[in-house]
């Protein structure tokens, strides 16, 4: 498999104040591929997820040390500018946090900040192409001035992915984007997931095991801050190295 | 970390699946015994007997396929306990085959006259039948103590059937080239012998299974 | 049993609960009752003013005007000579006592407003016209019945002869209650029924609105900085402990802070509205630094988020969508601490907005008083007329307040719908 490496940890130890949360954390994550980050509450999972678009920094005592290198640079390194990282890397949140305006807004936003757009015909596009690619262009069509607040919570997250997609990033993280959805709208970020991947590198933490195994390619299994297995999400479920992995996967402990 | 499922009704669901399955292979085993048994001493009372077990083999086949059934609806089993609902699927399949031989040899002997038989034929068979019934013995064993060498036993020793199989058929068409009024006799116990060679097959199988069921592999097939 | 009995009892309590709550707030409506109508009943009377009607020839040798198109004569004629004599004549009197005792039935702005009635009919040179003039103080307290009549003359404000020709031009319906714009459109005047809150309610808005220039803009970014920027160490704690302390500091102290710098080292002009607004901007900074930080405050983190995972930076996350969902609270927070602001007394009496001032502001420079200050002005006089006058000042301050607070709500509800 001639894969190429987008996004590489190195070495990577987190602490919160003097409380140690990721231990020497190396994987690689492979573009236009989804990964998925799975393992019990307080594995550290999202942790590391947010190490990848410096989330992390607005928390004062969080202290990260080791290397994240994309496309073989380290975003870690003195005088990294944030905001263009972010504008490489989308995130997607656990809980839908549309921005209160109207859903033209809500995806015009990043775009205008960016400065991507020349003038309003080029933004229109953009807003058209990011609902399109986030399969609600034809849901909200019609009612763009609305409030983006105003749509049910599976439209929401589509939303958001639209939002992150407007800024035509290269990875897209989400954080575990489906637990707050009945199970259609999960079908329905899934299927948008396996639609996006050709496009994006996509890494996602879940709860869901059944999610991970059907809707990424590679999977990490994260404990108490060690990752302890990553491997082929077909391995990881079928036939895992580690027992631990297996006594997770099954239910076993967690 | 212990090897139970948080939820308890999991592991229970699991346990009488693999009880089932211990108890069909039991009652295989006795099949065989009875099956060999019957043909070396040609006892046709006890054919009877044996079609009414292996009817309680067959049934016990639908209801674990049952409960399997429901294991995957209900669990989504995945890594070993997927391998398990999978392998005790075929073995059960494997065990019901084997029934079915059995029940099929035993019924063999009974359009045959109850003359005396040259015994070095009959011992012969008597050495495969008991080959066999090794075999289920280690397999159903193997199972039942997780065990990958004796998995591996089983497939090495199927060699051992073949051999015997040949030598069983050898002596069979050696008392048919003696007598030809011996045809329909001798035709049965061919029957008889490439049925038990069968049987070794299917009992391979099923220690492939058990040895894909532990380690997630199929045994490597150059022995 | 036992559990019949406590359920029993839970009852009891809670209608016992209700029966207080009902008595409380009944008492409360009580009492506001009784203060709004001694209020109002007090102060509706200023609302209107006596007039006396009267004739009066419009003699050009009288006012000394040659050429009704020369607008220094018109400007200069002498109309107090007019309405003296033309007034006078009206009455039949026997001695000159008499005679002023009629002239001051009359309010000493007679002259003024016979000017003004002229400018308007400057066609009626020559002719006779019936002209309304406003009654002096006594005569308005008279007709609206605030002055006893049956104490002896010599403790009255009115004479017996002035009596006499009060009952007469009533009988004559000469004497009319016209609705008193003075009071709206004038400053204050020793005389009470010249007397308005007009320069009051003028020096109240600018000093309200230096002190909203003032203090809302730095309250607003200082209350962003705190919660969004400063970093949780000592130094920003002090600060944080400070702001709180000086919400409870008393008013006056503000006023003597202003007596001290504002005027005494830097000079300001004294009882100007500038002076008052910077004063008043002290007290309302960290009013509205408080409910600021708690709107901030209750902004939920997904919003931050949200905003920095799309590439915002820091300030443009805080201000783009941070600062707008703080708005309701932080509005409503300035709308009513500027409420307060409006009825504060004591900082803006120790700058001297306690003078005696007439002309009606036209800038935050000029000297100016304010609503609050008016009433404690007027209620220590001692004619009668201007106690209607404080309880129709009381009367305006509380309507504007009432006004300021329905303010604060409509704009929070409005802005919670967006927010919703």
């Amino acid at each position: 498999m001639n894969r190429e490496a987008k996004v590489i940890s190195k070495n990577v130890d987190v602490f919160y104040g003097n409380k140690q949360a990721l231990f020497d954390i190396n994987l690689e994550i492979f573009k236009n591929e989804v990964t998925a980050l799975i393992g019990p509450s307080g594995c550290g999972k999202s942790t590391f997820l947010r190490c990848i678009n410096r989330m992390n920094d607005v928390i004062d005592i969080c202290k990260i040390s080791g290397e994240i290198e994309i496309d073989g640079f380290n975003i870690y390194k003195q005088g990294v500018d944030v905001v263009r990282l972010r504008e490489k890397v989308g995130m997607v949140f656990q809980k839908p946090n549309p921005f209160p305006k109207s859903i033209y807004d809500n995806i015009a936003y990043g775009p205008n900040i960016h400065g991507i757009a020349q003038n309003k015909q080029e933004l229109d596009e953009i807003v058209e192409n990011s609902l399109k690619k986030a399969a609600l262009w034809n849901e909200v069509k019609d009612r763009l001035n609305e409030p983006g607040t105003g749509l049910s919570g599976g439209q929401q997250q589509r939303l958001c992915i639209a939002r992150a997609i407007s800024i035509n990033p290269e990875i897209i993280l989400m954080d575990e984007p489906c637990s707050a959805l009945d199970p259609i709208a999960t079908a329905k970020i899934e299927e948008l997931i396996d639609s996006l991947k050709s496009s994006y590198t996509i890494v996602i933490v879940t709860h869901s095991m059944a999610q991970a195994a059907r809707v990424s390619q590679r999977t990490g299994f994260f404990h108490l801050g060690k990752l302890i297995e990553m491997d082929e999400t077909d391995k990881i479920f079928k036939n895992p190295n580690n027992k631990m992995t297996q006594d997770y996967i099954t239910g076993r402990f967690g | 970390m212990s090897d139970d499922h948080i939820v308890k009704s999991y592991d229970e669901e699991l346990h009488i699946i693999n009880d089932a399955i211990v108890q069909m292979g039991s009652l295989t085993e006795s099949l065989l015994e009875d099956s060999m048994n019957a043909i070396t001493k040609m006892d046709k009372d006890s054919v009877s007997k044996i079609v009414e077990s292996d009817k309680k083999i067959n049934k016990f086949r639908a209801s674990i396929d049952e409960q399997i059934m429901t294991l995957l609806v209900k669990r989504s089993p995945v890594a070993i306990d997927l391998r398990l609902a999978i392998s005790t699927l075929k073995i059960s399949q494997d065990l019901e085959r084997i029934g079915d031989l059995a029940k099929g040899n035993a019924k063999k002997i009974l359009p045959l006259p109850e003359d005396d038989l040259p015994p070095e034929m009959l011992n012969s068979m008597r050495r495969l039948g008991e080959a066999v019934q090794k075999q289920i013995k280690l397999s159903l064993d193997s199972y039942l103590e997780r065990s990958t060498e004796k998995a591996i036993q089983v497939v090495k020793d199927d060699e051992q059937v073949n051999d015997l199989t040949k030598i069983s058929i050898k002596e069979v068409l050696d008392f048919l080239a003696k007598d030809k009024k011996n045809l329909e006799f001798a035709t049965n116990l061919l029957f008889v012998s490439k049925n038990l060679e069968r049987a070794g097959d299917h009992i391979t199988r099923i220690a492939e299974n058990v040895y894909y069921l532990i380690s997630g592999d199929y045994p490597k097939k150059n022995k | 049993m036992n559990k019949e009995l406590r359920r029993k009892k839970r009852y009891q309590a809670e209608k016992r609960f209700q029966v207080y709550g009902i008595i409380a707030i009944s008492l409360a409506i009580f009492f506001v009752g009784i203060l709004v109508t001694k209020i109002f009943s007090d102060g509706t009377s200023a609302f209107s003013r006596t007039m006396i009607k009267t004739e009066i020839k419009l003699d050009a040798d009288l006012l000394g005007i040659t050429d009704i198109n020369n607008k220094d004569e018109v400007e200069n004629a002498d109309y107090y000579t007019l309405i003296y004599d033309e007034f006078t004549k009206s009455i039949p009197f026997s001695n000159d006592e008499e005679e002023k005792q009629i002239i001051t039935l009359l309010s000493p702005d007679y002259e003024y407003e016979a000017k003004d009635f002229f400018l308007k009919n400057k066609d009626q040179l020559g002719k006779t016209v019936t002209i309304l003039l406003t009654a002096s103080d006594d005569f308005d307290q008279l007709h609206k019945g605030n002055f006893p009549r049956d104490i002896p003359e010599d403790r009255r404000r009115l004479s017996n002869f002035q009596l006499q020709i009060y009952d007469q031009l009533v009988k004559e319906n000469k004497v009319t209650k016209v609705f008193n714009n003075y009071l709206f459109t004038k400053g204050d005047s020793r005389d009470p029924e010249l007397a308005g809150f007009g320069g009051a309610i003028i020096g109240s808005f600018f000093t309200i609105l230096i002190c909203l220039i003032i203090s809302f803009p730095i309250a607003l970014m200082a209350a962003v900085y705190l919660e969004e920027f400063a970093p949780k160490n000592r130094i920003t704690e002090l600060i944080e402990i400070n702001i709180n302390n000086l919400a409870a500091v008393p008013s006056i102290v503000y006023g003597l802070f202003a007596l001290g710098i504002l005027l005494n080292v830097l000079e300001l002009p004294r009882s100007t509205a500038l002076v008052g607004g910077i004063a008043l901007s002290l007290m309302t900074l960290p009013r509205i630094i408080i409910p600021a930080r708690a709107s901030l405050k209750a902004v939920p983190p997904s919003i931050r988020e949200g905003a920095l995972a799309v590439g915002a930076s820091k300030v443009q996350a805080v201000f783009h969508h941070v600062v707008p969902l703080a708005m309701p609270g932080t509005l409503s927070g300035t709308i009513i601490g500027l409420a307060q602001a409006l009825g504060e007394t004591a900082p803006l009496l120790l700058i001297g907005m306690v003078a005696f001032v007439v002309e009606i502001p036209g800038s935050p420079l000029d000297p100016s008083s304010s609503l609050p200050v008016q009433v404690y002005l007027w209620s220590e006089s001692a004619e009668r007329g201007f106690v209607e006058k404080t309880s129709a000042t009381i009367m305006m301050l509380l309507g504007f307040l009432i006004v300021m607070n329905s303010l604060a709500v409509y704009a929070r509800q409005k802005f919670e719908k967006k927010w919703n």
